[in-house]
């Protein structure tokens, strides 16, 4: 086999998943690739690059038996790993371009593949769980390939794919943003969440997130499912998301009441698949596709707004007990559940319900009579809150801090605030870069410490006045970091100490809490 | 040049399989994921051979110093990295023990206690810890504890201690035939060493090349020149860029023995064995491998002067720069790893990574100590291609002279020469004036001057000013606990003394791989040089400034004052300056490279 074929046939990125449990036998190497970007990358291409992958996961193990390979960091391309579950590995191929913009951090980078594995499972259930439901694995196959492409099409920028770059170092993937409210607002909301908890029949209370625009208002759900909630909700159910999702064409073509189930996607043969380990060309995911019934969740132009509100889609879940319910669910990592999620929006408020599956007996009546309630219930509330939401909103650059360009993470809550993008296109490349390249080594800090000791986090203070006069700055205390760039400020250090002291004190303590 | 005649072409998959050798066989579960490795990479790769058998290592080549091959007195050494890191919490422990034992050497003991001074540092009995781990350095240790050759032989990557070392060092040929390993046989290594050159032939069939990958700690780096490739594996967390400066240092050492044109050799024949051609010369390479934990010169690319009363350096100069006239390349008269004076011939100039190449392979090596030698080696800054001859000298037990020549038959006129200078070097007192520095000199951070209208201009004696000091055991004002200024200009950096916060070696050690990632991410290659960071972590404060004439770089308390320590950053400046005479040589030909 030509080695020579790996050279990348696409945009600059391959993303593989493959599962080291399969195809070990000799002649059956095709059985552990899951998932291949770009699909119709020729198979020799696939396994010289999964086999690189593997040879040098084996090969690190011989000293670092306990932690995974997490990069390799070659000229012209860096592999970012990640072990999504035990022996599922997700590998991101980037390719260095040399118009010097190919510049990006591993931890970055590897978010992604985390971001999507997280999502994936929140609909399908980890993917182990589903190649032991079928081992033949051309469940798992179609599942992904439909999921990852629709999720990808988000990082398309014209025809090509981009990931995120330096120019992206002010920003913190899989971290939730908050909206912060006044405390008159925040009681009003709170007795929103009461009654929306309370549409629920029985004594199981519903969970919920709402959003007001695309940021996150408030949350009954554990940080991880916030987290992950809250990114599929910015990516697929928000106004502004629902806006770039779809085209007047799917608003004429579906009602409210009757949601065209039966059109796109839903072809029967879910037939036995056959046990075939050396997948020749016709069984491809793209084939696959059409014999199994595949939700779409990230695919675009599926979420809707109807009259009454909600946001619907015309994605047929996987069968449970013999009929396609109304509402799409998903599993919830802190307990477990399967959850259907509902969505109503009123304006620029999203709220996002869970109801638990177990809860309902009888499926989409259920879930229409909950809906019912809700509006019955809370629709007053609604108003009132997306009012006084609106009215205290300060645009999109509410949270523009003048002089600054910033990020603050609070790692023990995942939630993230930031300047706004358009306020940090403004910084010069090179103050991006020499962040970009902070941030890296306080990753490497970040992680180090974790390993020493995963209890006791270490706080850290960097300021770089950097060769433009910029001062780049990364303070880490008690789980919050702070990263920020000051491109104006006077040259002493005490003088940029004194900024993000001044910082600290206005905008970080408290800011995000509601009360 | 190949010096087995018994070389079948085996394919280095095939090889690992074989297991040349019987004791890796009598353990082979351990052995089965390197194996894995080479059969995964192996199935995918078109065109891959190498020769694993494993290579006698003759006595002699000729080419070398005879003694080069004495590398019998292999001792049990133990690893400084696995002493000092893998249970920091048994350093006190361990200290008394080795005092007790006295028979394992330990790495406290191992190199010269300071690296700013090369081990005068531990003669001024400054030691305030009581695990008495400041050991009282006779001048000869570095050569006594790195002069024992290849430390534990029988090791290979089978045992579970050899994958649990700190950091391995490897040189191997593109054929995949193991040359150096820090740490075990070679011979014994040829499957694992096979298996680093699967994973690099095997990127680099796909039109790429592999610089390192990293698994938790553990950071594997790559370095391909030529024919030879290089191979760093490492927990010890420090930056890439410092790894690979390491491995090209170690690439340097290989050149500075055997030049540049070893590459040929592998043109010609690229199953070439070149294991004999470095026989003996293990303890050069452990030498350097320490170095790159205490010597700041491999980091900072510049060199250190032995401090000395301006006059004397310049009497030193004046005998150096008169047979400098006389077709001599260079003349170098240093003191352990410090540069006394250097003289070159005209518009040429040192590199000072060859000077630390240089130093190094000279003082570790134990042939040059008992008699005046001459030798060919390379300075692969200078011309990696070609030979120079090194005549070298101990006048004493520490300091020595270097007389380079382009010429391989001025052994006698080198003599002479040596013989002028040692003579001048004697009624000008100079070596008395060396002796004394060794004892008593360099930076100590309690002497500095904190009313800048006190400047001296001069060394302060610490002989007197010792026991008046008010922050003994406290390091310096403000929560200053140590230094290094580097003078762009000169390629020269000063260090101060470590003071008392920063008294046993592993304290060092952590310290030097702080200001490593300092310099690191000052110089990073995107977006470097910055002008200043500050950083602050839960062990030091660090400040780094660098202008267009010097770099600082200091270390303090960490619960120092910001201000205060700019202010002391300052002072610090100043009095480098007022002392520079002292510290710096200056009147060397221009270094520029």
């Amino acid at each position: 086999m030509g080695l020579s074929s790996t050279t990348t046939v696409n945009d600059g990125i391959q993303l593989c998943i493959f599962d080291l449990r399969r195809g070990q036998q000799e002649g059956q190497e095709l059985d552990k690739i899951l998932f291949f970007f770009p699909a119709e990358c020729p198979f020799s291409v696939q396994l010289s690059v999964i086999g690189l992958c593997e040879g040098i996961i084996t090969f690190t193990r011989i000293f670092s038996p306990e932690t995974a390979c997490e990069v390799i960091e070659a000229e012209k391309h860096s592999h970012v790993f990640y072990q999504a579950e035990p022996d599922i590995w997700m590998v991101l191929v980037v390719e260095k371009n040399k118009d010097n913009e190919s510049i990006w951090r591993c931890d970055s980078l590897q978010s992604i593949l985390k971001e999507v594995h997280s999502l994936f499972k929140m609909f399908h259930g980890p993917l182990r769980a589903l190649l032991d439901k079928q081992p033949s694995g051309e469940l798992t196959r179609s599942h992904l390939y439909s999921f990852i492409t629709d999720y990808l099409t988000d990082f398309h920028v014209g025809k090509k794919i981009q990931m995120p770059s330096f120019r992206d170092c002010l920003r913190e993937r899989g971290s939730v943003q908050m909206l912060t409210i006044s405390r008159e607002v925040a009681l009003e909301v709170q007795s929103l969440i009461t009654v929306i908890g309370s549409s629920c029949v029985g004594n199981t209370a519903c969970n919920s997130l709402v959003l007001f625009q695309d940021l996150l208002v408030s949350t009954t759900l554990s940080p991880d499912d916030t987290a992950n909630l809250f990114t599929y909700a910015v990516l697929r159910l928000t106004p502004h998301a629902l806006s770039s999702n779809t085209n007047s064409w799917s608003y004429l073509r579906r009602g409210t009441s009757s949601p065209n189930i039966a059109a796109a996607s839903t072809v029967t043969n879910a037939g036995a698949a056959e046990e075939n380990q050396n997948r020749s060309r016709d069984t491809s995911p793209g084939g696959q596709s059409q014999r199994y019934h595949i939700q779409r969740p990230l695919q675009r132009d599926k979420w809707c707004k109807g009259k009454d509100g909600f946001v619907v889609t015309d994605v047929p879940c996987a069968e449970v007990g013999g009929f396609i319910p109304l509402a799409p669910i998903v599993w919830l990592q802190q307990t477990e559940e399967r959850m259907y999620l509902c969505v109503y929006q009123h304006k620029n408020l999203t709220i996002v319900l869970l109801i638990p599956v177990s809860s309902l007996i009888n499926g989409e009546q259920g879930v229409a009579l909950l809906k019912k309630q809700l509006l019955e219930n809370a629709s007053e509330k609604i108003v009132t809150v997306e009012q006084k939401l609106s009215r205290s909103w300060g645009g999109e650059n509410a949270y523009h801090v003048s002089g600054y360009r910033y990020l603050f993470v609070d790692r023990d809550r995942n939630v993230s605030r930031a300047s706004p993008p358009g306020k940090v296109t403004t910084l010069t490349k090179d103050s991006l870069l020499a962040l970009n390249r902070l941030r890296e080594e306080v990753d490497l800090e970040k992680s180090r410490a974790k390993r020493d000791d995963p209890d006791h986090e270490k706080d850290s203070e960097v300021c770089i006045r950097a060769k433009n006069n910029a001062w780049v700055i990364a303070k880490i205390t008690g789980g919050r970091e702070l990263y920020m760039v000051l491109e104006k400020a006077s040259e002493t250090l005490l003088y940029a100490s004194d900024a993000l002291e001044k910082f600290s004190n206005r905008y970080c303590d408290g800011a995000f809490s509601l009360d | 040049m190949d010096s087995d005649p018994n070389h079948r072409p085996l394919d280095a998959a095939a090889a690992a399989a074989e297991d040349p050798n019987p004791s890796r066989s009598s353990a082979p579960e351990p052995n089965t994921l390197e194996s894995d490795v080479v059969e995964l990479l192996d199935s995918l790769t078109l065109d891959r051979s190498g020769n694993a058998r494993p290579v006698k290592r003759p006595t002699s080549n000729g080419s070398m110093p005879p003694d080069f091959y004495s590398c019998d007195e292999i001792e049990i050494e133990e690893e400084e990295e696995e002493e000092e890191e893998g249970n920091p919490r048994e350093d006190g422990a361990r200290g008394s023990s080795q005092r007790g034992g006295g028979g394992a050497s330990e790495q406290e003991e191992e190199g010269p206690p300071s690296p700013s001074s090369s081990g005068y540092a531990g003669e001024r009995g400054s030691s305030v810890g009581s695990s008495g781990i400041e050991e009282v350095d006779d001048g000869r240790s570095s050569v006594d504890h790195w002069g024992r050759g290849k430390q534990h032989l029988d090791e290979d990557d089978a045992s579970a201690t050899w994958r649990k070392r700190k950091k391995h060092f490897f040189i191997l040929s593109h054929s995949g035939k193991p040359i150096y390993s820090r740490y075990g046989d070679e011979h014994k290594l040829a499957g694992f060493s096979a298996t680093l050159q699967a994973i690099i032939s095997f990127v680099e069939n796909s039109g790429d090349r592999i610089k390192f990958v990293r698994a938790g700690k553990h950071q594997i780096v790559f370095l391909v020149k030529g024919p030879i490739y290089l191979v760093c594996i490492s927990c010890t967390e420090e930056p890439y860029e410092a790894l690979r400066g390491q491995v090209e240092l170690i690439y340097g050492q290989m050149l500075l023995i055997l030049t540049k044109s070893v590459h040929r050799c592998f043109e010609k024949n690229p199953k070439f064995d070149m294991t004999p051609l470095l026989g003996g010369t293990d303890t050069v390479f452990s030498s350097l491998i320490h170095a790159f934990s205490w010597n700041p010169a491999t980091f900072l690319h510049a060199y250190t002067c032995l401090p000395l009363p301006y006059a004397t350096r310049q009497a030193a100069g004046a005998i150096l720069q008169d047979i400098a006239d006389s077709g001599v390349l260079f003349a170098i008269l240093m003191c352990k790893h410090k540069v006394i004076s250097l003289v070159g011939a005209q518009k040429a100039s040192l590199h000072p990574d060859d000077i630390l190449l240089l130093a190094n392979f000279i003082l570790s090596s134990e042939s040059f100590r008992t008699s005046e030698s001459f030798s060919p080696i390379c300075l692969p800054r200078y011309n990696p291609m070609a030979f120079l001859h090194a005549y070298v000298h101990f006048l004493d037990a520490d300091t020595y002279l270097i007389l380079l020549s382009t010429r391989s038959d001025a052994f006698y006129h080198l003599k002479d020469c040596r013989v002028r200078i040692q003579d001048v070097l004697l009624k000008s007192n100079v070596l008395c004036e060396v002796q004394r520095s060794m004892l008593d000199s360099g930076l100590h951070v309690e002497d500095l001057p904190l009313d800048s209208s006190l400047r001296s201009g001069s060394m302060p004696d610490r002989t007197k000013s010792e026991s008046l000091s008010p922050s003994v055991g406290l390091g310096g004002a403000a929560g200053l606990w140590h230094f290094i200024y580097k003078s762009i200009y000169l390629d020269q950096y000063v260090a101060s003394e470590f003071s008392s916060p920063i008294s046993n070696s592993s304290q060092q050690k952590k310290l030097y791989r702080a200001y490593q990632k300092l310099y690191t991410l000052m110089h990073d290659r995107g977006t470097g040089p910055h002008k200043t960071q500050f950083r602050r972590d839960e062990d030091y404060v660090l400040l780094c400034w660098i202008t267009q004439d010097f770099e600082l770089y200091a270390a303090f308390d960490p619960l120092a004052d910001k201000a205060l320590a700019i202010k002391m950053c300052n002072r610090v400046c100043q009095w480098v300056r007022d002392l520079e005479n002292e510290i710096f040589l200056f009147g060397a030909n221009s270094f520029s490279w």
